[in-house]
Parts: C-alpha cells; structure tokens; sequence
C-alpha cells in the first residue's frame, strides 16, 4: 500500500493531508515532505492523518525528527484526526505528551 | 576479445543461420537459444553476436546490398551501451553477493554479540522466542541474574529493521551489561539509558524497551516501561488477562526523563507476558488481529511448559501470516 | 617510437560528435575491427560528454602508440574544469554521474584496454585511455 501526500501551502500556515499507510517503505517520502515544511521560522504545519489507517514506528520517527526541527526554528507541529490505532501508537510510547496532537477522537473508542 | 571463441562460434553462427534461412524451422531457433546462452557464459557482448552476424552475412550472401551492410554496422553501434550496461549488471549481481555473505555474518555475529541465555530461577517457569522478519533481528531480550537469585529482564524495540536497529541494540547491551550491580533498578536503569541513547543516537532513531525486576525470594516483578508495547499480566485466581499499565517514553527522545517504577505481586499460576509489537501488530490478510484474539490464542497455550508455549503461539501467528513475519517477533512468558 | 598526436576541442554538444569521428578514423587506419571502432568511438562520447556537461570546455587527443610491439591508440581527455573530489566513487558501477544514461568511467574503463585517471580539485581532469589493436 502507498502513501499519498497533499502539501497545503499558505504562507505561515501550512496543511499537509496524508492518506495510506506510513511505513518503513513510505516513511521516507514522509520525511522529504515534511521537513522542510517545518524548518521554516514560525510557520505552523498541521498533518491531517486521517486516512491513514496503518502506521508503524518508523513512521513515528519522522515525526520525532519534526518535532526536533520545530526547536530548531520555532515553527509548529501540530497532528490533526488521528484513528484510534494511529493514535494507540502515540499513547503507548509516551510521544502525545511532547507532540501537540489534537483532541478531537475520530472515531468510537 | 578471445580470437578462439570469436571463430569457433562465427563458424557454428553461419552453419546455424543458413540452416534457419533455408529450412525455417523450430530445431534452428532452439539452437539459437542456445547458442546465445553459450555466448553467455563466455562472457560475449550483444555487439560482438551482431558482428558475428554481419561476418556471416557477408560470407553467405557475398553480393549483400551495400545498404543492409551499413545498416547492419548502424545496428551494432546501438548495441554498444546494452554490452556495457549488460556488464555492469553483472559486476553489480557479483558485488550484491558479496554483501548479502557479509549480512550473513554480521547477523551471526550479532546473534553471538547479543545472546542472552535463560537462566534457572527457583520458581519461576521462563520462556522466551524472538524471531527477525530480516535476516537482523531489531527486537531484543536480555536476561540477567544477580547473587540473591534475582532476576532482571529487558525487552525492546529498535524502531526500524535492519542492520541500523542491529547496530544501536549491540550498544543497549554493552551499557546494560556496565551498570552496576547495585543499581539494577528499573526506573534507574531506563532513565541511565536514555540519556545513552539521546546522545549516541540520530534524530528520529528511538527504542522502546520494558525492564522488569523479579525478586525470587518475595515473587514481586518491580518494573518500568520507556514507551514500549504493553504486555499482559495473567490472573490465575480470576482466570483473566489485565493488560499491564505504564508510563513513560520511549529512550533517545528527551534528555531528561524520568520513568515511573510500578510493581505487582505474583501468585502462584501467574503469568506475565512481555512482548513486542511485531506480535500485537499481527495483519491476517487485510486486517489486523485485536488483542483479544490474540489473548485467546496465548490462553491456549498458557497451561504449557513456558518455553514450548511461546514457541507454540509463534508458530500460530507465523501461519496466520502466510509463514511471512512483517515485522520482528518477540515474546516472553514468565510463569509463576 | 613513432608518434602522431592530433586533438579536438570540446565547447558544445556537438563537438562530441567530431571527437567520436576523428576517434573513429584513426581506429580504422590502425586496424581495428568494426566492434573495436564503435567501442572506441562510445569511449570517446563518454569522455567528451564529461567535459562538456562538468567542465565546460576541455580537449580530446589522440596518439598512437607503438609500445614493444604492440600498436595502440590513446585517448588523452583533459580539461580545467572542478575535478573529481571521490575518484574511487566515481569508478564504482551504479554510480552514474551524467543523469543515470551515461555509462561514467567504469563503461570506458571496460571499453578500452588500460585506463588512468588524474584529477584535482578545482584545477581539472585528465583521462589517458588505451585500445590495443590485436594481432
């Protein structure tokens, strides 16, 4: 399965919309997309997961080395609709409470 | 190139094509077949089998018109770049042999930097299975003893597979094995890593890793998690699975974390099952498995001795994947 | 020790196609066969496509060689151009410097017989290459 990638370019706002599954055979284009994105001064990146159905942990690796980034340069991170297994991943391994995920829960729990 | 092989087989091409012209028939291809395969193995160049045409052209049909002759030349000019891409191929298909004997040394290698063996604990029934879906395992499980019969356990996960995981996870061994003994804490231990792996470690690279501290003489397991998949605790008095609660990130992210120490208190019948994600992530077909089906399959096989019960439920999911593993698989039973 | 040298100047795309053609006439006088000559004339594309892509502008000369016997001919590329900072990495299969088409150095290595290579920095490249007519 792919990942499809829709980079949302505005400016200081910046949307990226993914759809597929991140992998450690996706990831890489991941992480070509969004790193520059992030290593902007003050710019705000919001990642729409929501159909992203599948993601393991090289995927969140990427957003790790975006979140280092954000220091960096003093942009923002911010991941938006996440699925419940998507979001599993970010509790178990501590990474919700460092990366700003957005609260609102796609689907029953 | 080699002027033998040149003429022997200029001399067998001409037989072969003017059999073909006048006979036009299936005997003279499949020999043609093998002639290229021949041409092959010795190492002959699309543009010298064209050459050898053009020469057996010109011998059989000596009045050849002047413009399929210089046609024939403009055809082996095109073949030059196939010859050399041809040979690259080949040099490539050598080296890509090469690496794939060095892989396999440095995977055994690795299994003998990493082996743990499985000690003896009064009392406590051990099983443990890690399976690589490579040929580098990126999973690891360490056992380690201490004088009073205590027994520590680490479980982990290096994201990503391959030679890198394999790499970082020689690196948690050699600082595990350098704590001291008095500090085989589990917050501590996790905490000491962590800064390890923050500063060896690149950005976006990061391991999960369970570290449980059993102490013989009172059946408690004292134990603490960075991030890592959550394993399962088996009740014998309820008959029930509880899925065993943590706090804490995974190592190499911050630099100064701190990880919360829980403890529980096993009875006899007991079972504390540490795993990794290669087994909860367990994809049959399109889907994949919930942890009930999951609990439901290592409850089948709980009642066995702990070594032969996690071999059998890797065996399960192994065929519930098609005998394909997705990811590395790693489980360990500690029965009480 | 006889010696005829004779040289062109690589500036534009098709420069190469007249180092490739005078590369081709001298195989011919010295006696090379059909093979020998395209694979000599693909050599000299290489070496000039190089030039003209990475350094601009630069020469392709030719020499006879009669060295114990043996008839030769070399192909001396060179120009002033920024150098190979990695030579070994660009002797290497699979590393392909003209966009993935170009055969690089290894294709004009296994095109000729023996091959050199001289290279600084910023201050350019000399590639010898020799084709032994054989007997």
């Amino acid at each position: 399965m792919d990942l499809n990638i829709e980079v949302n370019d505005q400016g200081l706002s910046q949307s990226i919309k993914l759809a597929g599954e991140i992998d450690a055979y996706t990831a890489p284009k991941l992480k070509e997309a969004l790193l520059p994105l992030v290593k902007k001064e003050n710019v705000t990146v919001v990642v729409d997961l929501e159909h992203v159905n599948y993601m393991d942990s090289t995927g969140l690796g990427v957003f790790i080395s975006a979140l280092k980034a954000t220091k960096e340069y003093d942009s923002e991170l911010r991941l938006v609709s996440l699925q419940d297994r998507v979001r599993r991943l970010f509790e178990i391994t501590g990474l919700e409470n460092i990366i700003n995920i957005d609260s609102t829960v796609r689907g029953g729990k | 190139m080699e002027p033998f092989h040149h003429n022997f087989n200029l001399d067998n091409y001409r037989k072969l094509l003017k059999s073909y012209i006048t006979t036009e028939d299936e005997t003279s291809l499949y020999q043609a077949e093998l002639f290229s395969k021949l041409s092959m193995q010795h190492n002959i160049l699309p543009e010298e089998i064209i050459n050898i045409h053009i020469q057996a052209l010109r011998e059989l049909y000596p009045d050849l018109p002047k413009e399929i002759d210089s046609s024939l030349n403009f055809l082996l000019e095109t073949m030059i770049s196939y010859g050399l891409a041809y040979q690259e191929f080949q040099t490539l298909r050598e080296k890509q042999g090469e690496l794939e004997s060095e892989i396999s040394i440095a995977a055994n290698m690795q299994q003998t930097l990493l082996s743990t063996h499985k000690p003896k604990i009064m009392g406590l029934d051990i099983g443990a299975v890690s399976v690589p879906a490579n040929i580098m395992n990126g999973d690891y499980y360490h056992f380690v003893t201490d004088e009073n019969g205590n027994l520590g356990i680490a479980i982990a996960d290096v994201i990503g597979k391959g030679i890198p995981a394999a790499l970082a996870m020689s690196m948690i061994k050699y600082s595990l094995d350098s704590f001291p003994e008095t500090q085989r804490n589990p917050s501590v231990i996790l905490e000491n890593l962590n800064r390890v792996v923050e500063r060896n470690v690149d950005t976006g690279m990061f391991i999960t890793m369970f570290y449980g501290l059993f102490h013989a003489k009172s059946n408690l397991l004292q134990f603490a998690s960075a991030g890592h998949e959550p394993g399962f605790y088996y009740c014998a008095k309820e008959d029930k699975f509880f899925e065993i609660k943590t706090k804490g990130i995974v190592l190499g992210v911050t630099n100064d974390t701190t990880y919360e120490q829980f403890e529980i208190q096993m009875e006899p019948g007991d079972v504390v099952i540490l795993l990794t994600d290669g087994v909860t992530e367990c994809r049959v077909g399109d889907r994949f498995i919930d942890t009930d089906e999951m609990l439901e399959v290592i409850r089948e096989y709980l009642h066995l001795p702990a070594q032969e019960a996690v071999e059998r439920v890797f065996r399960h999911f192994e065929k519930l994947q098609g005998f394909h593993l997705r990811d590395d698989f790693t489980l360990i039973f500690l029965k009480k | 020790m006889s010696k005829t040298q004779s040289c062109v100047h690589i500036k534009k795309e098709w420069d190469i196609v007249g180092a490739r053609q005078m590369g081709r006439e001298k195989a011919k006088e010295l006696g090379f066969g059909t093979v020998n000559q395209a694979r000599i004339a693909t050599a000299i594309s290489e070496l000039a496509r190089n030039i003209y892509l990475y350094a601009g502008t630069g020469k392709i000369s030719y020499e006879v060689v009669n060295d114990m016997n043996k008839l030769g001919l070399k192909i001396i590329a060179s120009d002033d151009g920024p150098g190979i900072a990695d030579i070994s990495k660009s002797m290497e299969d699979g590393f392909s410097t003209s966009g993935g088409l170009g055969a690089g150095l290894p294709g004009v290595k296994r095109l000729m017989d023996d091959f050199d290579i001289e290279s600084e920095e910023g201050k350019g490249t000399t590639i010898t290459a020799i084709k032994w007519v054989r007997k």
